[in-house]
């Protein structure tokens, strides 16, 4: 059997954690709280794929370019360059008109999709469409039909989606059933504590139609961009934003050394 | 001293392609924002509600500028179901002259001619 093309992220250790990376046509989303690196894993994700000449744009709602271009060369990614060399695209609008122009045949995104010949896309965030409908059910639709128009064009995207809360679990919008459900694949990302001190885990809790890493690991961003470390080990509970040390007998029983 | 005079005195340094684009497309503070924003923001698409959200002004003043840029030529007017629809024009000509406006008017002297120019409307 041939072995399926993957969508590297170019994310180190993230790839591995992935199988290898997203699968082709794909809708991926990220969920973390503020401050966790959303937006950096996926304009990281875009800047790999500049580097292999694969065209990416980044769809923006409320964010100023201006932001990326910044938060991109802090990491030494030339955004700017990109655009110039139309390898990317940073598109500021809003769901409702992204929404109607995707619809419509021969509307500017997909027009310029086809220029550009763009493969990535990064949608920053989706948490802005639960503005667009208040029933769940019309807002499930609105968002399968969103993002098949955006896999009939042959992209391969991430969606990042914020949660609230900054630690563990809490209530969620809208949106967040449906969205869970809609993704082919869905990375948490999250602040936990241990020790007095705050570190940022990963985990991939989904990957339609692959398999996957599921331990929870820790991560780092650097000037360089995000990195994935080691799993957490010796540690339960980790995802609750608290996690507590396993004990003795329970590692020994459980954990391969 | 005529008016004329007085204007032709102001703006008797200014490059020609300069004067002539702010002739063309500056006579408020509004498309001043307005421009300068589809500077930064070039691949922007979206509505005059939107536009206005994001530059700070009001929808009433935004949306008339925006119409009015677009009847001189430096916008794209896109009816998107049954929304109106604002693009910066795609012509890597009239992209080059708004990045040489917007970079003169990190100038001082150039803000002042500007200025000046629009009161004059």
């Amino acid at each position: 059997m041939p072995q399926e093309t993957r969508i590297a992220t170019g994310i180190p250790g993230l790839d591995a954690m992935l199988n290898g990376g997203f699968l082709p046509r794909t809708a991926n989303l990220v969920e973390g709280a503020p401050g966790t690196g959303k937006s950096t894993l996926g304009m990281q994700y875009i800047y790999e794929g500049a580097r292999r000449d694969e065209p990416g744009i980044i769809l923006t709602f409320e964010e100023f370019p201006e932001q990326y271009y910044r938060d991109a060369a802090s990491f030494g990614w030339d955004f700017r360059e990109l655009e110039r060399q139309n390898k990317l695209k940073i598109i500021m609008s809003s769901p409702e008109v992204t929404k109607a122009d995707l619809e419509h045949v021969g509307g500017n995104i997909q027009n310029l999709i086809s220029e550009m010949g763009a493969q990535r896309m990064l949608i920053d965030s989706i948490t802005h469409f639960e503005g667009l409908h208040h029933d769940p059910v019309e807002l499930r639709k609105l968002m399968y039909a969103y993002l098949n128009a955006l896999k009939r064009q042959d992209l391969t995207m991430i969606l990042t989606r914020e949660s609230s809360h900054l630690f563990g679990e809490g209530i969620e919008g809208q949106l967040d059933a449906s969205i869970q459900f809609l993704a082919d694949t869905y990375i948490m990302l999250r602040y936990v504590e241990i020790e007095s001190a705050v570190q940022r885990a990963i985990v991939v809790l989904k990957m339609r139609g692959s398999a996957h890493d599921t331990t929870i690991r820790q991560y780092a961003i650097d000037a360089r961009g995000l990195k994935v470390l080691q799993a957490f080990e010796g540690q339960e509970g980790v995802l609750s934003g608290s996690p507590k040390r396993m004990t003795e007998s329970f590692m020994k029983a459980f954990v391969r050394r | 001293m005529r008016r004329e005079d007085l204007t032709a005195r102001v703006m008797k340094d200014m490059d020609p392609e300069l004067f002539d684009f702010l002739t063309t497309y500056v006579d408020s503070f509004v498309k001043w924002d307005l421009l300068r924003f589809f500077h930064e923001n070039p691949h922007t698409m979206d509505t005059g509600e939107n536009i206005a959200r994001y530059a700070g002004r009001t929808t009433e003043d935004v949306k008339t500028e925006l119409q009015d840029l677009t009847r001189r030529g430096l916008l794209v007017e896109t009816p998107v179901e049954n929304m109106r629809v604002y693009m910066l024009k795609a012509d890597p000509a009239i992209r080059t002259r708004l990045q040489q406006f917007v970079e003169a008017t990190q100038d001082r002297e150039f803000r002042r001619k500007v200025i000046y120019h629009m009161v004059r409307h």
